[in-house]
């Protein structure tokens, strides 16, 4: 059991945490905003599938990581452009961007690889000592230059948000759209605004799981983006909260990897897979519903 | 601060195919209060809207001395972020920044405590805006305007949310504000406080302006020929008839008696608070408060929608069973009518026909569509709902006809029904004009000189005064006072305010 508290299990949950809370801070980021975002999911998978085919094309991760970002905003840039000038219901939009995500992904991987499953292996970032080691696993999490870029903006994202001139936009913009137009604010050009940054971090997670798994495998985001959307509503949509919440999601599900190795193969090992899952259920259910939800969410400045 | 001179000539705005304003023209100058009046519908706040640029103008000309920046307007519904605070409000739209975009609030806090201490309009910076009272909002809006820069404010309705006080209080900085030169417009629908703080008067009538001058100091001391001038020119002709209460009888007796009403909300807080009342037959009864002190749960309660309240409602000796069951809500129907006072909430479907809205409730109660037929167009009659026509959206009348078709629905029904006992009111004629109020004010007593028990709860003294032949007053959930009808607004509002001398 000491195999809990030890480095490896702070490494695995640390690696495990950074797309969860990729894709729950990009959610923070278009929900405070007022824009109802459910297609994290998809820009997760979208994200992890540009970062793999261009880091493969080009044996380039940082072109890889850039492609994914810029993939990761204009997805989140047409779910802006539907719901804020077509008014189409978010909802509809991030269904839609979800399974948009799925089939292209899928249709990528057979037209470059011709593969069902999965595309060939890829040298992602390699930085910090080799080795097996807990402190050598640690070390490697850490100096991950995308494990850096979401540690930034986890970091960056409540500060911008209370103490910039966009920040206090983007929250005007979530919480009254209607009097923030009132004095002169284009709602829609921020929510956009918002919105790409939201795509840029989110993506950013899903070219941490591929670059972790060094390559893509069909339906790889296997719900995180929906899981980290729980994380926003349990933070009552604050970003700090929301990271913390997903770390607590790794911690559980590297524990899970953990006591797997030692309770391998009995029922109680199936039984402990579930535990992510059934805490979140659990979180959910005893939050106190909707606290903290932008009041402009799904709103519009003018009819 | 000398502020702009506004023309604005033989404007015509259009909202798809219906003309707001035909033709208006109205010159604002530095110095004085102009107060426009009219009826809902006659395009007043389309009139401020077109001033500062949001309303689709199809002609005429706006020229403001010094460009559009120079004028800021304040809202009937307040333009502010509920979870921002007041200082966040202030500076939104309009923030000084460091670098990066760096927000910076120190400055701001700086120029708002001088702008404060300027205008002795006071806010707490750092309070929440969903704490702040309803007048620390609106001075929030003005100082908003002030900090951007604006030398000419237009408000939109700004004392339909205030207590007497605190409209007082308003007008007073308004006016300091206006002698120190800058351009004042407020449209209201209170005639008292045209003729008291009004420079200039502009009447507006079915999207026209009827009449556009100064009122001189002299015409001040002579209120009432003022008053009938105004309101010939509102209607286009005679002022409607002053209402007044039917004659109570000697001995009616008490028909409805509420004892130690108390219902908490979900917060924990007792919003009624041990609330005892008595209506007689034939009575009408005012309600007057400060918003959200109860009046509204008051409402609800009787009307059988608050199922944790406590205490007892005797109707005719006999207490009122709890709501348990449709049936029960249906029993309290035969003998209670309600108006609530929101009507976009609480009163009407918007999106259904005006026909529709005028029977909602009586489903299966009507035999047969003509029959329907005849007892929607006898309600759109007798309360002069205009267009008269039953097919109508409900949500495209005027404010002041969708609330004869939710009065009309409440009244002609109760006094159709052999059971009828009470009516209860909530803010029957908010944001109403003279015209349908006085419709409105009529079939109220009417229903009382037909022996109904009335409970009035109004947000204007006038309205109470004319119509009641006792006001009580609540306050923090329960009655304060009862005063008669010819209590002086003074004393009212103190008591208003829970100040025990009252």
């Amino acid at each position: 059991m000491s195999s809990i508290f030890s480095l490896t299990m702070l490494a695995e949950s640390i690696r495990i945490a950074v797309p969860y809370a990729c894709a729950a801070i990009g959610g923070v980021w278009a929900e405070r905003a007022g824009v109802i975002q459910i297609g994290l999911e998809g820009i997760l998978l979208t994200g992890a599938f540009t970062a793999v085919a261009v880091t493969h094309a080009t044996h380039s991760p940082t072109l890889g990581l850039v492609a994914a970002i810029g993939a990761g905003i204009t997805l989140s840039l047409g779910h802006g452009q539907l719901t804020e000038r077509a008014r189409v219901h978010a909802v509809i939009s991030g269904i839609a961007l979800n399974l948009l995500a799925l089939a292209a992904t899928r249709m990528g991987l057979r037209a470059l690889y011709d593969s069902a499953s999965n595309s060939p292996g890829i040298e992602a970032f390699r930085f910090g000592p080799t080795g097996a080691t807990g402190g050598a696993m640690l070390l490697r999490v850490l100096a991950d230059p995308v494990f850096f870029c979401a540690l930034a903006a986890v970091a960056a994202t409540p500060f911008v948000l209370r103490n910039t001139r966009f920040g206090l936009r983007v929250r005007a913009a979530g919480e009254n759209p209607v009097a923030a137009a009132s004095v002169g604010i284009s709602v829609t050009r921020v929510r956009l605004a918002a919105l790409a940054v939201s795509g840029a971090i989110c993506a950013l997670g899903g070219a941490h799981l591929a670059y972790d798994q060094q390559r893509f495998e069909s339906g790889m985001s296997a719900g995180r983006g929906f899981i980290a959307l729980a994380a926003v509503v349990v933070s009552g949509w604050r970003a700090g909260r929301a990271a913390l919440a997903c770390l607590v999601f790794g911690v559980l599900e590297a524990l899970q990897i953990v006591l797997q190795d030692e309770v391998r193969k009995t029922a109680i090992g199936d039984l402990i897979q579930t535990l992510p899952y059934v805490a979140t259920l659990l979180v959910l259910a005893l939050a106190p519903r909707r606290a903290g939800a932008p009041e402009g969410l799904g709103k519009h400045a003018a009819p | 601060m000398r502020g702009p001179v506004m023309k604005i000539e033989d404007i015509a705005v259009r909202y798809g195919d219906c003309w707001s304003i035909r033709s208006a023209t109205i010159t604002l100058e530095p110095g004085v209060i102009h107060a426009i009046l009219g009826e809902n519908g006659a395009g007043k706040s389309t009139l401020l809207k077109a001033a500062i640029g949001v309303a689709p103008r199809v002609a005429g000309t706006v020229r403001i001395e010094g460009g559009a920046g120079t004028i800021g307007m304040v809202h009937q519904h307040f333009m502010l972020v509920s979870a921002f605070t007041a200082l966040e409000n202030l500076v939104l739209g309009n923030e000084p920044t460091g670098s990066f975009g760096r927000l910076d609030l120190a400055k701001a806090r700086r120029e708002a405590e001088a702008l404060m201490e300027k205008t002795g309009l006071r806010v707490n910076l750092d309070a929440r805006t969903s704490d702040l009272a309803v007048g620390e909002r609106q001075r929030l809006e003005i100082l908003r305007v002030l900090y951007r820069g604006a030398r000419a404010i237009l408000l939109d309705e700004p004392t339909a949310v205030l207590s007497p006080l605190e409209a007082e209080e308003l007008y007073t900085t308004l006016g300091a504000l206006a002698e120190e030169g800058a351009t004042i417009a407020v449209v209201t629908h209170r005639m008292d406080e045209v003729i008291r703080f009004a420079g200039h008067v502009t009447i507006m009538r079915r999207g026209r302006t009827v009449l556009s001058r100064p009122i001189a100091a002299e015409e001040r001391s002579d209120p009432k020929r003022l008053e009938d001038v105004l309101t010939r020119a509102i209607m286009g002709g005679e002022p409607p008839p002053e209402t007044s209460p039917p004659a109570l009888a000697e001995d009616a007796k008490v028909e409805l008696s509420i004892e130690d009403l108390v219902l908490v909300d979900a917060g924990g807080e007792r919003v009624l608070d041990g609330l005892n009342l008595t209506v007689k037959k034939g009575e009408i009864v005012g309600i007057a408060g400060i918003e959200g002190n109860g009046q509204r749960e008051l409402v609800r309660a009787v009307a059988g929608l608050e199922p944790g309240v406590a205490g007892s409602i005797v109707l005719g000796g006999a207490r009122l069973p709890a709501v348990r069951s449709t049936e029960d809500l249906r029993k309290r129907r035969r003998a209670i009518a309600v108006v609530h006072e929101d009507r976009h909430a609480e009163g009407l479907m918007l999106d259904a026909s005006v026909g529709d809205n005028l029977v909602l409730g009586e489903l299966g109660e009507i035999e047969g569509p003509s029959a329907e037929a005849a007892l929607i167009s006898r309600r759109i009659e007798r309360f002069g709902v205009i267009p008269p026509e039953p097919a109508r959206r409900a949500g495209d009348l005027s404010g002041g006809n969708q609330q004869k078709v939710v009065v009309a629905r409440a009244l002609d029904r109760i006094e159709a029904s052999p059971e009828r006992a009470l009516v209860v009111l909530g803010q029957p004629t908010r944001g109403v004009d003279v015209g349908a109020a006085a419709t409105i004010h009529g079939a109220i007593v009417k229903a009382a000189e037909k022996g109904l028990a009335v409970l009035v709860v109004s947000a204007d003294l006038g309205e109470l005064r004319r119509l009641s032949h006792r006001i009580l007053v609540i306050h923090r959930g329960r009655i304060v006072a009862e005063l008669p009808p010819t209590t002086s607004d003074d004393v009212i509002g103190r008591a208003m305010l829970g100040m025990e001398d009252a």
